[in-house]
This record gives structure tokens, C-alpha cells and sequence, in this order.
């Protein structure tokens, strides 16, 4: 899978679920993709990382629901602009992808 | 480009706490595992089933920890970190190095701080005033003084005529007596100033208001008073302003208080406003200095050819005051802070400079030994696969390294210097303007330099060390220093040598100027006498004295008085002291028109009464002396000094022949026809390069001045001594007069203040620069010697005498030695007229300067390669065939 692509999926998740730990994260792209996207679970908290390091996303230890000590994630005022911003530049890309493969269906 | 910026400083941030980033990056994969398991065994698998299934899920935790790990790590930054930890490693192993080194580049940066804060104080700064820029000091120029002070009235003209300024202000000093309700006087700094002088300079008020110019009244009425003196005296009282005070028995009505941070020019403690006095020649009498704010961007080289214009306009319509005058417009910095100081502090920056480039040398050169003797190391590491590059950024590491400790011991050496400078600096020798202070811009220089310092001595071994082929290290079985690396160090000496040669001739030639200013005799015996100063009005007659007679009868009273005491030989008033300056005046000699319209006679007039000649110890060398027959009734007389008797009487007799004298008086002044009755021995008015003693005594009786001094001589003892005795006398005469008292010497010392400050810190430095270079001469040579063991046992055990050995050390220290020396004669040379402004009686290439510097070197190079050949000469043959 792209990094961008997985970067992108977490901040969208953290954006429409609010504040989440890793498994958290995981469990959602899980549920949302279907298990179409086959997922190396651990690469999560690479993307995380990276997302912390941009300060799209914000980091603190809390107590998971099962009384562990977790990590939450939850997303930045910069971390919107760029979701905002990705999204709108993904449907765009997605929209060309589009077009050229029907395209080249037709032909 | 922001989050990219953004990303480098929390990468940067990761890094520093990496290992915690990676103990919570592995709880949380753990934490992760764990809940995959409780999914799985909750969806009914067994536990070792739900872990295989939880680890496939999750991935190699291993490879995402790694992932974390890497893109937390900036490789130079890791690099760096890692260098700088070798380097302080490195000098751990060797403390005596790394604090011998770090102390020498402590003196020179701290050293160099310290001389950077006066520069910073007295040409970088700007002044404490709103766009300082702008703001000039104009004086009125003659042929013979370029910066004279200015009438009132031209200042009145300058003022309106003028298209360049917007403001212009007067002022001048005046001491106020400030009378307090229990009936005591203080003496108190102060001013009187034009009344916009507070606008220009943009001063705040902390109550009250600024003069305005219907403040002017004769007399004047208003006063400011400095926030400092409002709360010493006045309690910080608010309610002060709209009071009345007592200044030199006058009542003033309290204005305004101006805030502390406001300084005069120079500071004062309160201001009045300056009016014309009713009957003053107000265009003759000179005395104000004049500031100005020029429009905003009007350059300082309009303003002054339209003040030239105004001045021309004067010269034309007022031939009889203004001919041949004109301006000067200064920078106000440049007035205020004086060229004196900003020259002399730029001369102490070179020099320290060069002091600091020795200190560089030194520790470059204990570095290229180090850097030596660690070739094998460095050959290691490149062939293990440091690039050269690599290896010059973990010796420059090093060096920055040790710099960066020299650096901050360095900083501590500024403040202690800068701490005990007041008191070493002499008193009077800088201006108020110039204030020395360890700030922060002092402290970025410091670290400027530090890291400056550090790249500079950094390179030469780094470049040395990366000059040499590895293979050829790896197989010399470590005997060997490198060729080049000696040659280096040698020229490095060299330049030390020139560069300690170069600051002794500079600081031999401020000796010799200042025992030539010390002989120089100004032309009186008297060698300790105390000086009284009253503090009467200015001028005659007085606010204090009512009339010219009561000013006489003050001064005949109190020099009777002072005579009498026991203890005094005898006392005398004067206008002023030897060596205080030469003010020409134009005499004309009565019925001489060839000597009067030609080259005019010029003399410096005084005004003493009849003991003043004989306290101060000037021989009368012919006619006679003034006597107390020498009244205000009686016929009027005058002395006239030899020089001035040789340059205008030629040859003939002048005692009987007439001058006609200017009184000194406030008003127009009337010359008045005096009989020349003596011939005073010379006394010198300046310390310029010409001797100038033309000087003519008028008896004070007959022009009674309020602006004087008494001379009082001791008949035994100490002139001090005699202080309280004068004082209680003076009080019993009139009680009211404020007294300043000091010895001829201390005046005249004065006068020598800034020649022995600048010899004193540049034979200082110089004498720095001579340590630091014969340091360095026993390091190279005692290090050669160390090297060259194997070679001078071989010459012993082949029957070389120890005379030879000896020899042939001295030989390379002589050869070192005296290049150095040359080298440095020649820039001597070359350096000695740029400060030439500062010698007097020494011309600039004196030969017995130089040859005196070429002997404190040759003493002191033989006391620093005797050790080394020494050490040579008693090497133990058996080395030779030893391999260590």
C-alpha cells in the first residue's frame, strides 16, 4: 500500500472518530476497507510517527477500555488543513484515474 | 516549505529522547499484540493459535521500530553529537594540554571582550537619544581652532538663517549653588541651556514640562531638575514642581523633573534657562556649545556648507567679531564621546587582536604536536573509511570544542576585567557618554570570536593531518612527524615573533612618549603646592559680590588670610594653571605699528595677584615682580614672559615700553595701556609639539575676575596637609563660597592621563604578546628535540661534543628567531606612523626604541631555548639504538 495513501486514512480517521489509540486506528481501517486492504498492522504507528513529527496529530498516554495503558492520537487544527487539502487533491487524482481508465476501457 | 521546517526541528526533538521514543514505540506494539490476542481467543480460537494469528497480523514489529528509529535520526546531527562527545573525550586524556590551551584562548577572548566593550561604548552604541543620527554638534571654526565655542548671538543667527536643521539648542555649563531651608550650600553640576534643548535631545518628563521660550527672563526664573537630584534632595515629592527654590541666593520656580535615562551634554544635575545679560557684548563673549537635529535625511555634509553660508553672511555684516570664522559640524557621538578615545579604543582593539592571534598561534601549534602524534589514529580511521572530509570535521570538532570552554572562561575573564576596570581606568579618561558594561552584544562578540578562534586554529592541524599518505604513516612504526607539519609550526613562531616584536616597538615608542611628557618642564619650581578652587560667580561683578570692589576685597582678604596660617610659605591668586592651555589674545605694543599691524602679538594674559609667581616658583628675570603696592589706583602694569619679550621686543629692552592689554570683562571689552615693569622665566601654556609660553601677567587688583585659583605653597610638609587649614580660613573670610580642592600634581598628572593609560595597556599586551611568543618558541623547539632524540643520540655516540649539540639547537632557534624579529621590525616600520598622533617628543622610527625591543627579545629568546638545548645536549646515547 502507498505511505501517503495510509497516512491519509489515519487522519481521516482520527478526524470522524475522534481521539484513538493504534488498535483503534487499525480496527477502523479494518472495518472501512473491507479487509480489501490487506494490512501490516504495525506499519500504523510508522504513519503515526510521521504524522506526529508534521504536528498534524497530537499524542498522550491514557487508559485503553480495557484498563491498559494506551496511547491516544487525536488530530491537530494543522492536521484538518492537510486532510482538507489531501482530500481534495485525492478526489482529484482519483477523478483522473478515473476517467483515463474508463477511457482506456473504451478504446 | 513551514511543516518541512516544522518536521526537521520535532525530528530534531525525537532524537534527542530516541531511546524513550523507542521503549514507547515497543509498548505500544506490544499493547497492540496483546489486544489482537484477546480478539482472537474472544472469537473462540485457542491462546497459541490467537498469538500466530496476532503476530501475522501486526507485522515484524522489529522492522517498524527500525522504520521509527531512522526517520528520528538526522545523520549529521548524530555525527555532530557523536564528534563532540570524541572530542571531549579526547581532551580528557589530556588535561594539562586541554587546560594549558583553554586558559591561553580564555586571556585572549576574554581580553578581547573586554576591549571590544569600550569600542562597542565609544563608536558602535548608539547615543541614549531618539534617532541619534540626526543629531550633530556644531562648532564655530578659525584658522587656528577648528571646534571653538559659539556667541549666542551667531547661535540666535545660525538658528533662523538655517534650511537644514529643525532644531538647534545651546548650552553651557554652570555650577549652581543650591541653598537648602537649614541654611546649607551644595555645589551642583548644572546648566544653562536654550530653551529647546530638552526637545532635541527628546527627553521625557516624569512630572512637569519642558522649558518653553517664554521661560526666558533676565534673571532667570525656571528650573529642571534631574530625576536623581529631585529624589536626593526634594524626596521624589511630586509637589515640587510649581515650588521656589534657592539657586546662588536667587528664587527659581521648579518646571519639570527629567527623566533618569536622560543625559546632558555632559550629565548635569539641573537646568536653567540661558538669557541675554543686559550691557554683555553678546557677540564678542564665546561660550556655548551648540547641538542640532538635522532634518531627517539631510546629510551632515549639507548641513554644513548651509551653516557655512549663515556663517559667511556674519562674517560679512559683524567684521569686527565674525571675521574669518565659519563651522564645523561634528556627528554628536564623535563630540561627545571625542576622537581621543575612539582612536585609542581602536588602537587597544588592534592590539589585543594581535594578542588573540597568538594565543590562536600557540594553541594551533600544542595542536599540531597532538595532531602528530596522533597520525596513526587518524590513519586508522581513514583507512577504515573516514573520508578526508570526515576526518577534518571531527579535528575541527576538536577545536571548536576547546575554543567553546576557552570561550566561556573567556566571558568570565570579560566581566572580572570589565568589574575592575573602573578602577584601574584613570578617572576622567573616558567621558560620561562612554559607559563600559558586559552586555549582551559584548557577549556575542565573545562567542563570535570563540567559534571564529576555534575554525582558525582548527585548520592548521586538520589540514596537516590529512596531508599525509596513510600507508606512509601505517608503515613508519609511528618514528616520524611529517616534514610539512614542522614547517608549519616554524612559521607560525615566526609570525609570533614578528607580531611580539611589532607590539613592543609600538609600546617602547608610548614609553618613551611618556617619559618625555614626564620631563617635560614646564618651566616652574614649585613641586607641591594645593590648589583652591571658589566656586563665585562667573564673571565680575557678581550676584555674590554685589560689586568689583567686594570681589577684591574677597580675594586680597583670603590670600592675606591663607598667608598668615601657620604652615604656609606663601599664596596667590591666578586665572589658571601651567600646561591648561594656550588661549591667544591680541596685545598690540604701544607705539610700535610695525610689530602691531603686522604679525599682531598673541599672548596668553593672566591674571594673578602678587604672590602668585613667587608661590608657583617662576623667576622674575628682569624689572621687578608685582608687589601689593600694585593696586586698583595704582598707574596699571604688566609682566610679560621671556619667549614673548624674544619674539616681539627683538632684542631690545622692554621693561618701561607700554602694551595695550584687552581687560577680561563681561561686557565690550576696553583695552587698557600697561607698563611692562618685569620678565617672567617661560612657562609652558600647552603640551604641543611647538613650546608655547607667550604670556602676560596683569595684577588680578586691577582686573578683578571671579573665575580663579589659589595657589598655596607649604612651608614644610605636605601641601595636602595643609587643606583644612585653607578651608576654615577661606570660611572665616565669607562663609558662603563653596571650595574644590587638589595638588598641582594631581592637576598636572591629569594632563598625562590618557599617554600613560595607553602606554600602560599596550606595554600590558605587549608584554602578553612577548610571553605567548617565547611559549611558543620552547614549544616547537623542546617538541623538535623530543623528535629529533633518536638523531642527537646518534651525534653523541659518534663523539658530537655537547658544545655542538647546543649549537646546533640554538642555531634553528636563532634562525627562527631572527626572522621573526626582522619581519617584525619591518611592520613596525610600516605601523609606527599610524600612530604617530599619539607620540610626543619620540619621532615614530626612533632607533633607540627599536634597539631596545631587540634586546628584551634576545634576552628573553635566550632564557626560552636555553631549556630545550639543554635537554638536547644531555640525551642519553643509548636511545639511539633503543625502539620505542
Amino acid at each position: 500500500m502507498l505511505q501517503g495513501t495510509l497516512d491519509l486514512m489515519v487522519l481521516q480517521t482520527l478526524d470522524t472518530m475522534g481521539p484513538q489509540h493504534g488498535y483503534g486506528i487499525a480496527r477502523r481501517i479494518e472495518q472501512i476497507s473491507e479487509e480489501a486492504l490487506k494490512l501490516n498492522e504495525g506499519t500504523v504507528y510508522a504513519s503515526l510517527m510521521r504524522l506526529l513529527q508534521r504536528r498534524w496529530i497530537s499524542a498522550s498516554w491514557g487508559t485503553s477500555e480495557n484498563n491498559r495503558r494506551a496511547r491516544f492520537y487525536g488530530i491537530t487544527k494543522a492536521g484538518r488543513r492537510q486532510l482538507t487539502a489531501e482530500t481534495e487533491n485525492w478526489e482529484r487524482i482519483a477523478a483522473v484515474m478515473a476517467r483515463l481508465l474508463r477511457g482506456a476501457e473504451h478504446h | 516549505m513551514w511543516s518541512r521546517l516544522v518536521a526537521l526541528l520535532s525530528r530534531l526533538r525525537f532524537a534527542l529522547v530516541r531511546r524513550r521514543v523507542d521503549e514507547e514505540a515497543q509498548r505500544e506494539l506490544k499493547a497492540h499484540l496483546d489486544l489482537l490476542i484477546d480478539r482472537y481467543v474472544g472469537l473462540g480460537m485457542t491462546l497459541d493459535d490467537a498469538r500466530n494469528a496476532a503476530r501475522r497480523q501486526l507485522g515484524n514489529s522489529l522492522l517498524v521500530r527500525e522504520e521509527i528509529h531512522n526517520m528520528n535520526g538526522v545523520r549529521w546531527f548524530e555525527e555532530f553529537c557523536r564528534d563532540i562527545r570524541v572530542a571531549i573525550r579526547q581532551l580528557r586524556v589530556s588535561p594539562g594540554f586541554t587546560a594549558l590551551a583553554a586558559i591561553t584562548l580564555a586571556l585572549g577572548i576574554g581580553a578581547n571582550s573586554a576591549i571590544f566593550a569600550l569600542v562597542d561604548a565609544a563608536l558602535l552604541r548608539p547615543l541614549p537619544f531618539p534617532d541619534p543620527d540626526r543629531l550633530v554638534m556644531v562648532w564655530e571654526r578659525t584658522a587656528r581652532f577648528p571646534r571653538g565655542v559659539v556667541s549666542s548671538r551667531d547661535f540666535d543667527d545660525w538658528q533662523t538663517r538655517n534650511r537644514s536643521f529643525d532644531v538647534m539648542a545651546g548650552v553651557f555649563n554652570y555650577a549652581r549653588r543650591l541653598s537648602t531651608p537649614d541654611g546649607t550650600v551644595e555645589q551642583i553640576p548644572a546648566q544653562q541651556v536654550t530653551p529647546r534643548f530638552f526637545d532635541l535631545l527628546g527627553a521625557r518628563f516624569v512630572v512637569g514640562r519642558t522649558f518653553l521660550p517664554s521661560d526666558v527672563a533676565v534673571p532667570p526664573n525656571v528650573v529642571i531638575l534631574s530625576e536623581g537630584l529631585w529624589r536626593d534632595r526634594f524626596g521624589g515629592d511630586p509637589a515640587v514642581v510649581g515650588q521656589t527654590i534657592q539657586l546662588d541666593a536667587q528664587p527659581f520656580t521648579v518646571v519639570g523633573v527629567v527623566a533618569a535615562n536622560f543625559q546632558g551634554i555632559p550629565p548635569a544635575r539641573l537646568w536653567t534657562v540661558w538669557a541675554e545679560l543686559p550691557g554683555m557684548d553678546a557677540r564678542a563673549v564665546r561660550f556655548m556649545r551648540v547641538i542640532g537635529r538635522l532634518k531627517p535625511s539631510v546629510p551632515l555634509t549639507t548641513a554644513q556648507s548651509d551653516l557655512e553660508r549663515v556663517a559667511a553672511e556674519l562674517a560679512r555684516e559683524y567684521p569686527a567679531t565674525n571675521k574669518e570664522t565659519s563651522v564645523t559640524v561634528d556627528p554628536l557621538r564623535d563630540a561627545l564621546v571625542g576622537r581621543d578615545i575612539q582612536s585609542t579604543s581602536m588602537l587597544f582593539l588592534g592590539v589585543v587582536g594581535f594578542v588573540l592571534l597568538m594565543c590562536c598561534v600557540n594553541v594551533a601549534n600544542l595542536l599540531l604536536a597532538r595532531t602528530a602524534g596522533r597520525a596513526r589514529e587518524l590513519a586508522v580511521r581513514a583507512a577504515l573509511g573516514a573520508g578526508r572530509s570526515r576526518i577534518v570535521r571531527l579535528l575541527l570538532t576538536e577545536s571548536v570544542v576547546l575554543a567553546a570552554i576557552g570561550g566561556v572562561l573567556g566571558l568570565v575573564v570579560g566581566v572580572v576585567i570589565l568589574r575592575i576596570a573602573p578602577s584601574v581606568i584613570p578617572q576622567d579618561f573616558l567621558p560620561p557618554v562612554v559607559v563600559l558594561s558586559f552586555d549582551v552584544r559584548v557577549a556575542w562578540f565573545c562567542a563570535l570570536i570563540a567559534f571564529a578562534v576555534g575554525i582558525v586554529f582548527g585548520v592548521a592541524p586538520a589540514w596537516q593531518a590529512t596531508g599525509t599518505s596513510v600507508v606512509e604513516v601505517l608503515t613508519s612504526e609511528g618514528r616520524g612527524t611529517t616534514k610539512a607539519g614542522g614547517r608549519l609550526r616554524s612559521l607560525l613562531v615566526i609570525g609570533e615573533v614578528a607580531t611580539a616584536v611589532l607590539l613592543l616597538c609600538g609600546a617602547g615608542l608610548l614609553l618613551r612618549t611618556l617619559v618625555a611628557l614626564g620631563s617635560v618642564d614646564a618651566g616652574y619650581r614649585a613641586n607641591d603646592l594645593l590648589t583652591v578652587q571658589p566656586s563665585l560667580d562667573y564673571g565680575a561683578p557678581t550676584a555674590m559680590f554685589g560689586s568689583e570692589d567686594a570681589l577684591r576685597q574677597f580675594l586680597e582678604r583670603t590670600e592675606r588670610e591663607v598667608t598668615s596660617l601657620p604652615g604656609v610659605d606663601s599664596a596667590g591668586w591666578g586665572t589658571s594653571l601651567p600646561l591648561a592651555g594656550f588661549s591667544p589674545l591680541p596685545v598690540e605694543i604701544v607705539g610700535d605699528q610695525a610689530e602691531s599691524s603686522g604679525r599682531g602679538v598673541l599672548a596668553d594674559r593672566q591674571l594673578v595677584s602678587s604672590g602668585y609667581l613667587p608661590t608657583l616658583g617662576v623667576p622674575i628675570l628682569a624689572g621687578r615682580g608685582f608687589t601689593e603696592e600694585d593696586t586698583a589706583n595704582s598707574p596699571p602694569v604688566c609682566i610679560i614672559s621671556e619667549a614673548l619679550a624674544q619674539q616681539h621686543f627683538g632684542g631690545r629692552d622692554p621693561i618701561g615700553m607700554r602694551l595695550s592689554v584687552p581687560q577680561l570683562h563681561l561686557g565690550p571689552t576696553r583695552p587698557v595701556v600697561r607698563e611692562i615693569v618685569g620678565v617672567a622665566a617661560n612657562v609652558r601654556r600647552d603640551l604641543g609639539e611647538v613650546d608655547e609660553s607667550r604670556s602676560i601677567y596683569v595684577p588680578i587688583a586691577q582686573n578683578p575676575w571671579s573665575f580663579v585659583l589659589l595657589l598655596v605653597k607649604p612651608a614644610h610638609g605636605r601641601a595636602e596637609w595643609l587643606a583644612p587649614a585653607v578651608r576654615a580660613a577661606v570660611a572665616r573670610v565669607d562663609r558662603r563660597v563653596p571650595l574644590a580642592q587638589a595638588t598641582l600634581d594631581d592637576v598636572m598628572r591629569t594632563f598625562t592621563t590618557a599617554p600613560r593609560f595607553r602606554a600602560m595597556m599596550v606595554t600590558t599586551f605587549a608584554a602578553l604578546a612577548l610571553v605567548l611568543a617565547m611559549v611558543g618558541v620552547f614549544g616547537v623547539l623542546a617538541y623538535s628535540v623530543q623528535q629529533r632524540r633518536r638523531e642527537f643520540g646518534v651525534r653523541i655516540a659518534l663523539g658530537a661534543s655537547t658544545a655542538s649539540v647546543l649549537r646546533l639547537v640554538l642555531a634553528s632557534a636563532g634562525r627562527l628567531i631572527g626572522t621573526g624579529a626582522l619581519v617584525g621590525l619591518v611592520l613596525a616600520a610600516v605601523f609606527a606612523q599610524s600612530i604617530s598622533t599619539f607620540l610626543f617628543g619620540v619621532r615614530p622610527l626612533d632607533p633607540l626604541t627599536f634597539a631596545g625591543v631587540m634586546a628584551v627579545l634576545g634576552a628573553t629568546a635566550t632564557i626560552a631555548s636555553a631549556i630545550p638545548a639543554l635537554r638536547a645536549s644531555q640525551v642519553d646515547p643509548v636511545v639511539a639504538f633503543r625502539n620505542d
